[in-house]
């Protein structure tokens, strides 16, 4: 028997039982909608994740204070803090760091935040101190004024360089070069204005007031050491020398016999952008493939509701299998009927639950950008879509095979003789 | 044509063993026309159903066109059946959400031909019996006669050398069954072999030659003496 005729005598086979179809093919739908709607999520928490990680520069390499905690209870939380208490990171190894031949430029940074107050307004922002390198690394530009030098730095000027929103806010249309605002009880004067950023890391930049690193540790934090700092590569393919070589020297300069490269010795760590990127993909990924696994829990019900209208389908077309049996069907040719009435169903499930998913995951992906403030993308890959009709006809195939064997085995003279 | 020996089928259930035929042995030649009679119980569909290779003898030889059914496994059966054999069964059985005519394309699709081969032996097949009119019907609003006729021309669509019909006049009232008969005839004339199960005495003498069973043994194998024809009229 010619394929076109089993498909054909298939969709017959559907459309006798209307109903019980449509209800049948809806556990199948529910079952794909909901995998594509938590495949997209994933998709779409990924592009979030790495699309920030990436705002920071892949190819950059961050030093930070802190030996790498492996396990063994070292939360995000807890990191962070590390990084502000430990003290071992100071201004003399980032020089040291930016004398290396393979290192282009270093960017040291010390985080705090506070209040700006300019004649009766204030605003809450986040106070970075860091150094011009800061802005060539991450390549953005002032949009008025300049950035302060590195003759600002070495003589802790008290000057600022406002993001774009605290402009906004605390200026409107008034120009805020040369005007003075008050950090801490200290006075310092704006000399310039950063472009509009958006967020990096789910920070706001256009929040932050950018200040020359030394007057910051010296007049807003008292402290001497350096909180993070952000290193560019002079050639991007050797990252990896970069990185061991940065270790060795901050190793010597820190006294740490370490010869094995133990990294949860070290009193520092020194990541790239891209680890941190290759990361975050496995996390999210892992989180992507739990979501779909629970989701595909409604699959198997729907494939189990399948195989149930297949069996009592056979039962009820006894006479049928035995009469086409008779006339001269194969067992292959009833195993091939039953289950592509099996797959058809499954398919067009498949179908009807993949566009389902779509405008679910697509009213999600608006709900989220609303309530959450940041920019969540609609993303529903073709791989998704892909794995998603397979999965389905897949489960025809498997919940079809037993309904359509047993029809298949039938002797015909009983077929014909079953009332 | 069919050459049958000592033909023996023993039904086992739950180890009680029930003999529905008990050593039969015949041969029909080509172009015959043959009745199988005997009351309910006889054997006769029994020995129908293994004649046509739907079903297999507990022992004996069964033998159509000189192959024996012990040489073939079932898929291989079912190919014979499709090229040789024609079916009309008592109820008819059509399938009811379709139409006159893809019932009597059915066999043709697990024969494989192409699709204008298949179209217009459907037609043909339809044309025979007289039915061709009602093709885009469905079976259900057919009367018992058009149904029949629809299942005459589903066996013989394929151009059979064998039909074999199993009380096919059986749910028909005598008019209907009258026609029926006629078509059998016909069909014998033109030199279809026509094999006929049935307990009617008055129709298995339209048949040339009746083959009475009783209790899995033949009880007698005859010409008919005064044969009956359809077309002019059945008494009952």
């Amino acid at each position: 028997m010619k394929f076109s005729n089993s498909f054909k005598t298939a969709i017959i086979g559907l459309k006798t039982n209307k109903t019980r179809s449509a209800l049948t093919i809806l556990g199948i739908v529910i079952g794909i909608s909901s995998v594509i709607l938590m495949m997209s999520l994933g998709d779409g928490a990924q592009n979030l994740i790495l699309g920030q990680i990436m705002s920071m520069g892949p190819n950059n390499v961050y030093v930070e204070p802190g030996a790498f905690t492996t396990g063994g209870g070292g939360d995000m939380t807890q990191q962070v803090m590390e990084g502000m208490e430990i003290k071992t990171l100071t201004l003399k190894d980032m020089k040291a760091i930016e004398d290396d031949p393979l290192v282009e430029m270093v960017a040291p940074m010390v985080v705090s935040v506070g209040r700006v107050i300019y004649k009766n307004n204030d605003e809450k922002v986040t106070l970075f101190g860091t150094t011009p390198a800061y802005n060539e690394i991450t390549n953005s530009r002032t949009i008025l004024g300049s950035d302060f030098t590195d003759f600002d730095v070495q003589s802790m000027s008290k000057v600022v360089v406002l993001g774009y929103k605290i402009k906004e806010d605390l200026f409107e249309n008034e120009d805020p070069i040369g005007k003075i605002i008050r950090i801490k009880q200290t006075n310092f004067r704006i000399i310039g204005v950063m472009e509009e950023q958006g967020t990096q890391m789910f920070m706001n930049l256009d929040e932050y007031v950018y200040i020359p690193i030394t007057t910051v540790q010296k007049f807003l934090l008292g402290i001497n050491h350096v909180q993070s700092s952000a290193v560019k590569i002079v050639n991007q393919g050797q990252i990896d020398e970069a990185v061991e070589s940065i270790r060795l020297l901050l190793r010597e300069r820190h006294n740490i016999y370490n010869p094995e490269g133990d990294l949860s010795k070290d009193d520092f760590k020194v990541v790239s952008g891209k680890e941190t990127a290759d990361l975050m993909n496995t996390v999210t990924s892992i989180l992507s493939l739990l979501l779909s696994s629970v989701a595909a829990i409604a699959l198997v019900v729907g494939g189990i509701g399948i195989m149930n209208i297949m069996l009592v389908s056979v039962v009820e077309r006894t006479r049928e299998i035995g009469l086409r049996k008779a006339v001269g069907a194969r067992k292959k040719d009833i195993l091939y009927q039953f289950l592509i009435e099996a797959m058809v169903l499954t398919g067009l499930g498949g179908i009807l639950g993949i566009l389902l998913g779509a405008i679910l995951s697509y009213l999600v992906s608006i709900v989220l950008t609303m309530a959450l403030g940041i920019k969540w993308e609609f993303v529903l890959s073709l791989s998704s879509i892909i794995i998603a009709f397979g999965v389905a006809t897949g489960i025809g195939l498997i919940f079809g095979i037993y309904p359509a064997r047993k029809a298949a085995r039938l002797s015909p003279i009983d077929a014909l003789r079953y009332e | 044509m069919i050459e049958i020996e000592n033909l023996k089928k023993i039904y086992r259930n739950d180890s009680v063993e029930t003999p529905a035929l008990q050593g039969v042995s015949f041969k029909i030649a080509q172009g015959e026309f043959v009745s199988i009679m005997g009351p309910s119980g006889s054997g006769k569909s029994t020995l129908m159903h293994i004649m046509c290779f739907l079903d297999r003898p507990s022992s004996g030889i069964c033998k159509f066109e000189g192959k024996s059914i012990d040489n073939f496994n079932d898929d291989e059966l079912a190919r014979i059946r499709n090229k040789k054999m024609g079916f009309v069964f008592q109820s008819y059985n059509l399938l009811s959400r379709t139409t006159v005519f893809d019932n009597v394309r059915l066999p043709l699709i697990y024969t494989g031909f192409s699709k204008e081969k298949e179209y217009k032996m459907t037609k043909q097949a339809l044309e025979l019996v007289g039915i061709l009119h009602r093709a885009s019907h469905f079976p259900n609003q057919l009367s018992g006669g058009e149904q029949q006729k629809t299942a005459i021309a589903r066996a013989i669509v394929n151009h059979p050398s064998v039909i074999f019909a199993d009380e096919p006049t059986g749910n028909l009232d005598s008019k209907s069954g009258q026609q029926i008969m006629d078509i059998f005839q016909k069909l014998n004339n033109q030199g279809h072999t026509i094999i006929l199960v049935t307990h009617e005495k008055y129709t298995a003498e339209m048949a040339k030659r009746i083959i009475a069973l009783k209790d899995g043994k033949i009880v007698n194998d005859e010409l008919v003496n005064l044969r009956h024809y359809a077309k002019d009229g059945l008494i009952k």
